[in-house]
């Protein structure tokens, strides 16, 4: 079995090797293409300048023909990933959260995180990982091969992304906040029931993207983050689709909305039909009460 | 400059049918337009506005099976003309019944070369369905044509067009040469709503159906995936008192005995 793995960050090393190791293929020859410095767990690492669009079809005669292709499921990745699948006919399936070795299947999310499908697994195939799935450690001190290679595509500049450091994918409690605020300010509600239950705040698209009160790095969604601790409350939020697929795996779901009809009760396991300016002081409270905060 | 929009025709999220097996009833689903493919077909028809080109919407039934699923389909597709669109170019095909990035990519790229082919092809980041995003790249592979996707930003050059890309950590800005397949995000606009004249304009608009054997390809035989419901099962309890106050105690009991809030 040999294996090529894109990567553009360290971060996913483990969910990679975690996978590979699900599979099986733990004696599999590893080799990764990289745009950023990999010093464990490979046999071979080429670094280029980065790994978008057609950077595996450019490297592709130098390096040859693998069994299997990973990546994680970062945008770049899926990116090249798929370009390479299509340049070559080859299948792809993204996000794959789970490998069953005796059915030879893989599986993933399909339908807002409602639906599982199941591939028979074959070779060769691409396949980039769900983040936070599979954990796993693999011993190898690669050969660096450093090639003066980038993507077609000619990047022009940089721009940072107004982030407040807050890590809510990593977060066992998150407070979710949407369009059922009417005021920034209102805001602060949500962040104290967060700082009282040692969480952190999340919020839907339109907070982040169209009204900007809160940072993208906050933004939970299939564009955002997704979140996978054990509860979320989600508060003034009505559940589109990319929203609840993105909290999907959080353990227990609490929804507090005044719209009964709202599609996030169905995704909830508690909810609170109440508008949320009259619920939430009065949850802070007894909150507090309870706890002995 | 012609630019063409690839459309899908997805699975509504907000229906989920199964049989008594778990298995997803595909088939009674109802088919809506993937939510992003609006925001593709926005950017593309003011492209067109401005340089005088023609707007292409592109697509393939990809659920069956096609006699329960046509109208859906048709539905989808006068709302894709509606929102700018001025002529359709569609594969309808019994032996069409699963939505493969794989194959579908492989049908669209022998339509658009066959009928159009602009040099700018538009879509959505994701399926609103199965949110894989690997068509657009998959595509361009396919065509020969350069990528960029989860574009937030597009702006037209002369050969070549500049996007801003969400790249998850930061965003970058990219010069991409035609043709190019490039795919928007729900953040590069905000697509405005037919209008009634817009809506019944669009049942005048070319609508074209080809089969596979039309476009020289053979049937589609394989398929190997299998479609379940997701077992993890919400409670759904919807918490009532005749109080707020009894309301919130409830709740936080609730939140104790599962154990993710610490007394």
């Amino acid at each position: 079995m040999k294996v090529l793995v894109l990567l553009d960050s360290n971060k996913y090393v483990s969910d990679i090797h975690g996978f590979i190791m699900k599979a099986g293929f733990s004696d599999a020859s590893l080799v990764a293409v990289s745009n950023v410095e990999v010093s464990e767990g490979f046999d071979k690492v080429y670094r280029v300048g980065d790994v978008s669009s057609d950077i595996l079809v450019k490297l592709g005669s130098e390096i040859g023909d693998f069994d299997l292709y990973l990546a994680p499921h970062s945008k770049k990745c899926i990116e090249a990933l798929s370009f390479y699948a299509g340049s070559r006919g080859i299948p792809i399936v993204t996000e794959v959260t789970d490998f069953s070795i005796d059915e030879g299947r893989i599986y993933r999310n399909i339908l807002s995180g409602r639906g599982l499908v199941s591939y028979k697994f074959t070779t060769p195939m691409a396949i980039t990982i769900a983040t936070g799935k599979f954990k796993g450690s693999i011993s190898k001190t690669p050969e660096i091969i450093n090639m003066d290679i980038s993507p077609s595509t000619q990047l022009l500049s940089t721009e940072e992304k107004a982030f407040g450091g807050v890590d809510i994918e990593n977060a066992d409690i998150v407070v979710g906040v949407g369009r059922g605020f009417k005021a920034k300010e209102d805001l602060d509600m949500a962040f104290e029931l967060a700082k009282v239950l040692g969480g952190e705040v999340g919020c839907s698209r339109p907070i982040a993207a169209d009204y900007h009160w809160l940072d993208e790095d906050r933004w939970i969604g299939i564009s955002g983050k997704k979140i996978r601790g054990k509860l979320y409350i989600a508060i003034g939020i009505s559940g589109a689709p990319q929203h609840i697929m993105a909290a999907n795996d959080v353990k227990v779901i609490v929804a507090i909305n005044k719209d009964k009809n709202a599609p996030i009760f169905e995704y909830a396991d508690y909810g609170v039909v109440a508008d949320l300016y009259q619920f939430l002081p009065v949850f802070l409270e007894r909150l507090k009460t309870r706890l002995g905060v | 400059m012609d630019v063409g929009v690839i459309v899908k025709a997805a699975l509504d999220v907000n229906v989920l049918r199964s049989d008594p097996s778990g298995r997803i009833s595909i088939e009674s689903i109802p088919l809506v337009i993937s939510e992003y493919d609006r925001n593709a077909i926005y950017e593309g028809a003011k492209i067109c506005e401005s340089t005088g080109g023609k707007l292409y919407i592109y697509s393939v039934l990809t659920w069956g099976p096609m006699e329960r699923k046509l109208k859906d389909f048709e539905n989808v597709i006068r709302e894709a003309l509606a929102l700018g669109g001025e002529e359709a170019f569609t594969v309808v095909d019994k032996s069409i019944n699963s939505s493969e990035p794989m194959y579908t990519s492989e049908i669209l790229a022998k339509l658009i070369s066959k009928y159009g082919s602009p040099k700018l092809i538009l879509a959505g980041e994701a399926s609103t369905d199965m949110t894989s995003s690997t068509l657009a790249p998959y595509l361009a592979a396919k065509l020969g044509y350069n990528v960029a996707t989860f574009v937030k930003e597009l702006k037209l050059g002369d050969g070549y067009v500049e996007v801003l890309r969400d790249a998850d950590e930061r965003l970058e800005r990219l010069s991409v040469s035609l043709p190019a397949v490039v795919s928007v995000t729900g953040e590069i606009n905000t697509p405005r709503l037919p209008t009634l004249i817009q809506i019944r304009r669009a049942f005048r608009k070319p609508l074209h159906k080809f089969t596979l054997a039309d476009l020289g390809l053979s049937p589609i035989m394989s398929r190997y995936e299998d479609y379940k419901v997701v077992t993890v099962k919400r409670k759904n309890v919807i918490i009532e008192d005749e109080s707020l106050e009894g309301v919130a105690d409830k709740l936080i009991e609730h939140l104790i005995q599962e154990g993710v809030v610490k007394r």
